[in-house]
């Protein structure tokens, strides 16, 4: 049955990992923590959909058609707020941004009423940015509809950890034993502690790397996790302030900011000694491969986290990061938009 | 579970030829045009149809892959959002006719679907639809120009297409339907 | 079963349905008694009459047969040396008629309520406030008074101690805060001495807790939130303890009580004080034996449940223990939940006798208080109507004697108090005395609903548990304090 051109068309590639026959069933995306590798590999393979999406000439689908997504974000943030934004109106959905800082909600109105107004202003989904780990909870337990976190406190920031997942694998396919190095302040990061999740979930040689006093309870955490005690097939992780060792035939390296504030609270010496032993130069990441991706999650301290000579780097994938992001808040937004119905404890990985 | 044979190989293999002698034959030849499978089992039924024309009139026509999961009217009825297979499109679709491919034409809405998805991709001087198999009980206003085979069906039944490349043969089954809703 | 509840065949004779009214008659027979004083448990009979405890019987011998711990218990009223009573100031979260009921419901016939109201106890007007609404309730629960340690609790100036101890302050806290500085604790610590009156120290260094939310590990690190570490609690309680050995010599009736004490490290400095003589006194409280952060996380297992075999935390997120949705505010508490091993730690304090006493730290709060952002929400547990069933848990598990239980909420605690001759009740089921006794059946649960719980404050994480005993009565100075609606 064969003749001139008659090929078959070509599916699109993408970093779709392990077979992705999970269906998703969590009504709320508050951590990764819950995820998985199975969900994380939908998530993934949606994705890729979405990206295909987003290089045709109109980047829209009907799919969420009718549904009003509420963005609620109490602390400041361009690039997560709008990149949520582009994902909930790419869907056809209806948006409503709220910084709240400019709400009643600086006039003291509590989140639980801003969360039941919101609700009977009509909202479907929540997407929210709190500076208290824990706030998206206490939003899902009052509200009837789906809540996606955008970062909270220091705890998690799935979307996050998932679109740099995403963005390794496009580089580097499967990321088992690949090493994936974090080097920052870790300790004040939802990045970090959500990409230790899907990380570890993937089988990565994960490192994180930093200064002692901002390395703390990570030390404690990995040790838990060591020799296959990782709750529901997690890997361990190694901790290390030595930063040669830890750069040393990386495959990825992601910078994480420091801030300035870590510097009044008495944490660190100053932000000139940071930039000395841990910051991301080009002599630094000659000891990783050559070819290793550098990412940051951004906002980017250069000079500081990372010289602005890495940032700029064919290697590095910042700008991928965010492209990505959008991709993957699509994805999100998509299957969360799916399930209808309770919310119960997930019991951790694979309940 | 109660299954019956209504199409073999053979007979798969003769209406695809005939389909492919009947889209050339609308068109007045293969001019301008593009056939796009409609994901799963439209893709499959599409390459093919691709590989018979091009064997008659030694011509390789473009052929593509559409994928109308974000444009279903029942997302906000199913239990959980089905699965995405992926769309490729291979070329701009101004001014191309589109022959839309589908395995089973049932109610239309998959169509409608299809349609609502292409146009977002171009403007295509025409679009028309080629089934192997159509089983009536139409809910929209729409009809294929190129049936393979006509099979009356009742709403309790499955209508199944196999294709070697997705399932290991080449047949047409129907199936009553489990728990009959 | 039947036939062990068949032994509680004390149908109470003509016992009078409202709360407050006297005793008239009330017979148990065949319940497993327990009299801390006496130092003595086992099968037994007891008789009221016109609240008077007349005649208790101990039965031997065939008599005894088929009575068990796990039916009917008579055991001596309880005293909670820690509660916050709310009333003046924030009576939507609990007044002094609620929380007494609630005390009552707990098996508690005595209760120590906390300095920490608006205007604080510092001086004698408060205490009168707060004795004319516990006069006005009805209830026949004792109310002991602590009086603050400084003016307005600010650490600043020393309260009107003398006053409130003519008053009958039973004890001298800042509670909810320390003393704000050990200078300000060695001079309190020096008068309150002179007036034999104990000095209840909350052991917190503000400067290491500052911000913090939930216990320092692995937690903690996990949820992203700020830690409360260990020391913040070992190294002010070594002070307090360094400062009551330096004062002792001036004032050798000092002394230093540490309450809610809930780290392994707090405790041994309790265990070589006590062992080198020091006149150092503590509790602890339910929620610090029975719970963990693990809690926080969504886990709801046992502190003893949540150890693996090497005696090392377990992890929450590896073992399915994840029952409830994290960072409920339910949870938060000062000091706050630890990790298994402190859990141990106080269990473990608690059946050697370095926690003199089970104190509840009853905290009630308003929904509205504590339906915030984890890290904004008031600290405190709702638990004087819970602590027998975390105790009886314990008990359940093995890992704590009923009688070692009762003591800790009866003669330990009386013991803390001690010193004030004729105000404090022995705690014994001693025939003669004017009844003070809880009727409980061990063998039946009750479930924690919003709707069980006499207290306002329905700030418990054990709200849809069900907990083991069901106090069938409580008998206060020979009157009704309590009694539940199936007795």
């Amino acid at each position: 049955m064969s003749g001139p051109g008659a090929t078959a068309p070509a599916a699109p590639v993408g970093p779709s990992g392990p077979d992705a026959e999970a269906a998703w069933t969590q009504k709320h995306l508050l951590d990764v923590d819950v995820l998985s590798a199975a969900e994380i590999g939908l998530v993934m393979k949606t994705t890729d959909a979405m990206k295909e999406i987003l290089a045709r000439p109109i980047t829209k689908v009907p799919a969420l058609r009718g549904r009003n997504v509420t963005i609620i974000f109490y602390e400041a943030s361009t690039r997560t707020r709008v990149s949520f934004e582009v994902a909930a109106k790419n869907l056809s959905a209806d948006v409503v941004n709220i910084a709240a800082s400019a709400s009643s909600v600086s006039k003291g109105e509590s989140l639980v009423d801003t969360i039941r107004t919101i609700e009977a202003l009509g909202a479907h989904m929540i997407v929210m940015r709190h500076g208290t780990s824990g706030a998206p909870y206490l939003a899902a337990e009052v509200f009837s509809g789906s809540v996606l976190n955008g970062g909270d406190g220091w705890h998690a920031h799935p979307s996050q950890a998932l679109l740099d997942l995403y963005t390794m694998r496009a580089h580097l396919g499967d990321l088992r034993g690949r090493k994936v190095v974090i080097l920052g302040d870790v300790l004040h990061s939802r990045v970090a502690r959500s990409n230790v999740w899907t990380l570890t979930a993937m089988g990565a040689d994960l490192w994180i790397c930093g200064p002692t006093p901002i390395l703390r309870g990570f030390d404690a955490w990995a040790a838990r996790w060591a020799n296959g005690r990782g709750p529901n097939g997690h890997g361990g992780f190694t901790v290390t302030s030595d930063v040669d060792a830890a750069l040393d035939g990386a495959d990825v390296v992601m910078a994480l900011r420091l801030q300035r504030e870590r510097m009044d609270a008495g944490l660190l010496p100053s932000l000139r000694e940071y930039a000395a032993r841990f910051g991301l130069t080009r002599e630094r990441l000659a000891a990783a491969k050559p070819d290793a991706l550098v990412m940051h999650p951004g906002p980017m301290n250069e000079g500081v986290e990372i010289a602005a000579d890495v940032a700029v780097l064919d290697r590095s994938v910042i700008t991928e990061q965010v492209a990505n992001g959008v991709a993957v808040r699509m994805a999100l937004l998509y299957l969360l938009s799916g399930v209808h119905g309770g919310w119960h404890p997930e019991g951790g990985i694979g309940g | 579970m109660d299954a019956r044979q209504i199409m073999t190989a053979d007979e798969m293999r003769r209406a695809i030829v005939r389909v492919s002698h009947e889209i050339v034959e609308r068109q007045a030849g293969t001019e301008g045009l593009v056939l796009i499978g409609i994901q799963r089992r439209g893709v499959p039924l599409a390459t093919r149809i691709a590989a018979a024309i091009g064997e008659h009139e030694g011509v390789g026509l473009p052929v593509g892959a559409l994928d109308i999961t974000f444009y279903r009217d029942d997302l906000s009825l199913v239990a959980q959002q089905p699965i995405v297979k992926g769309t490729a499109i291979p070329v701009d679709l101004n001014d191309r006719t589109v022959v839309l491919v589908d395995d089973v034409l049932y109610t239309g809405r998959t169509i409608r679907a299809a349609m609502d998805a292409l146009v977002d991709f171009g403007r295509p001087r025409a679009i028309r639809l080629a089934v192997l198999v159509d089983r009536g009980h139409r809910e929209l206003p729409i009809r294929a120009d190129h049936v393979g085979k006509n099979v009356p069906t009742s709403r309790d039944e499955l209508v199944k297409v196999h294709f070697v490349e997705t399932d290991g043969e080449d047949a047409v089954w129907i199936e009553r339907r489990e728990g009959a809703a | 079963m039947a036939e062990k509840r068949a032994g509680a065949a004390g149908a109470p004779e003509a016992t009078p349905l409202r709360v407050g009214a006297t005793i008239e008659l009330l017979e148990i027979s065949r319940a497993w008694l327990v009299d801390p004083v006496a130092g003595r448990e086992g099968p037994g009979e007891i008789v009221v009459r016109d609240g008077i405890l007349e005649a208790v019987t101990w039965l031997e011998g065939a008599d005894a047969e088929g009575i068990e711990p796990e039916g009917i218990v008579v055991t001596p009223g309880f005293l909670d040396l820690h509660v916050h009573l709310r009333e003046p100031g924030n009576e939507d979260a609990e007044t002094v008629a609620s929380g007494l009921a609630a005390a009552a419901h707990g098996g508690f016939t005595s209760v120590c309520a906390m300095a920490n109201t608006t205007p604080a106890a510092d001086e004698p007007g408060v205490f009168a406030l707060v004795r004319g609404a516990a006069a006005a309730s009805g209830s026949p629960v004792e109310l002991l008074l602590h009086g603050a340690v400084t003016v307005g609790r600010g650490g600043e100036r020393l309260a009107a101690l003398g006053e409130l101890a003519d008053a009958g302050a039973v004890g001298f806290s800042d509670d909810g805060s320390p003393v704000k500085s050990a200078v300000i604790l060695r001079n309190a610590l020096l008068y309150a001495g002179m007036l034999a009156v104990p000095l209840f120290e909350h052991a917190e260094d503000p400067t290491l807790t500052a911000g913090a939310e939930a216990n320092e590990g692995y937690v903690a690190t996990v949820l992203g939130l700020k830690g409360w570490p260990v020391a913040g609690e070992v190294s002010p309680a070594e002070r307090a303890i360094a400062v009551l050995a330096a004062v002792l010599p001036d004032a050798p009736g000092t002394r230093l009580h540490l309450t809610h004490l809930s780290t392994g490290g707090a405790l041994d400095a309790v265990r070589r004080a006590k062992a080198a003589g020091l006149p150092v006194t503590c509790d602890v409280t339910p929620h610090h034996l029975g719970f963990t952060d693990e809690w926080l996380a969504g886990s709801r297992r046992w502190a003893w449940e949540a150890v693996g075999d090497d005696g090392g935390a377990r992890d929450p997120w590896a073992d399915g223990a994840l029952t409830a949705h994290p960072y409920a505010t339910s949870c938060k508490v000062n000091p706050p939940l630890r990790a298994a091993e402190d859990a141990a730690a106080v269990l473990a304090a608690l059946v050697d006798g370095t926690a003199d006493a089970v104190a509840t730290d009853h905290a009630p709060h308003t929904q509205v208080d504590k339906e915030a952002e984890f890290g904004l929400a008031a600290n405190g547990i709702s638990g004087v109507e819970t602590a027998l069933g975390v105790l009886l848990a314990a008990v359940g598990a093995r890992r704590l004697t009923l009688g070692r239980a009762i003591e800790a909420l009866t003669t330990g605690p009386a013991r803390v108090l001690g010193g004030r001759a004729g105000r404090v009740r022995a705690r014994g089921l001693t025939e003669g005395d004017p009844a003070d006794l809880v009727v409980l059946d061990a063998g039946v649960g009750w479930t924690v609903t919003a709707a069980t719980l006499a207290s306002r404050g329905t700030n418990s994480p054990l709200l849809g548990r069900e907990l083991p005993g069901r106090v069938l009565l409580t008998v206060a100075d020979g009157r009704l304090a309590y009694r539940d609606a199936q007795a």
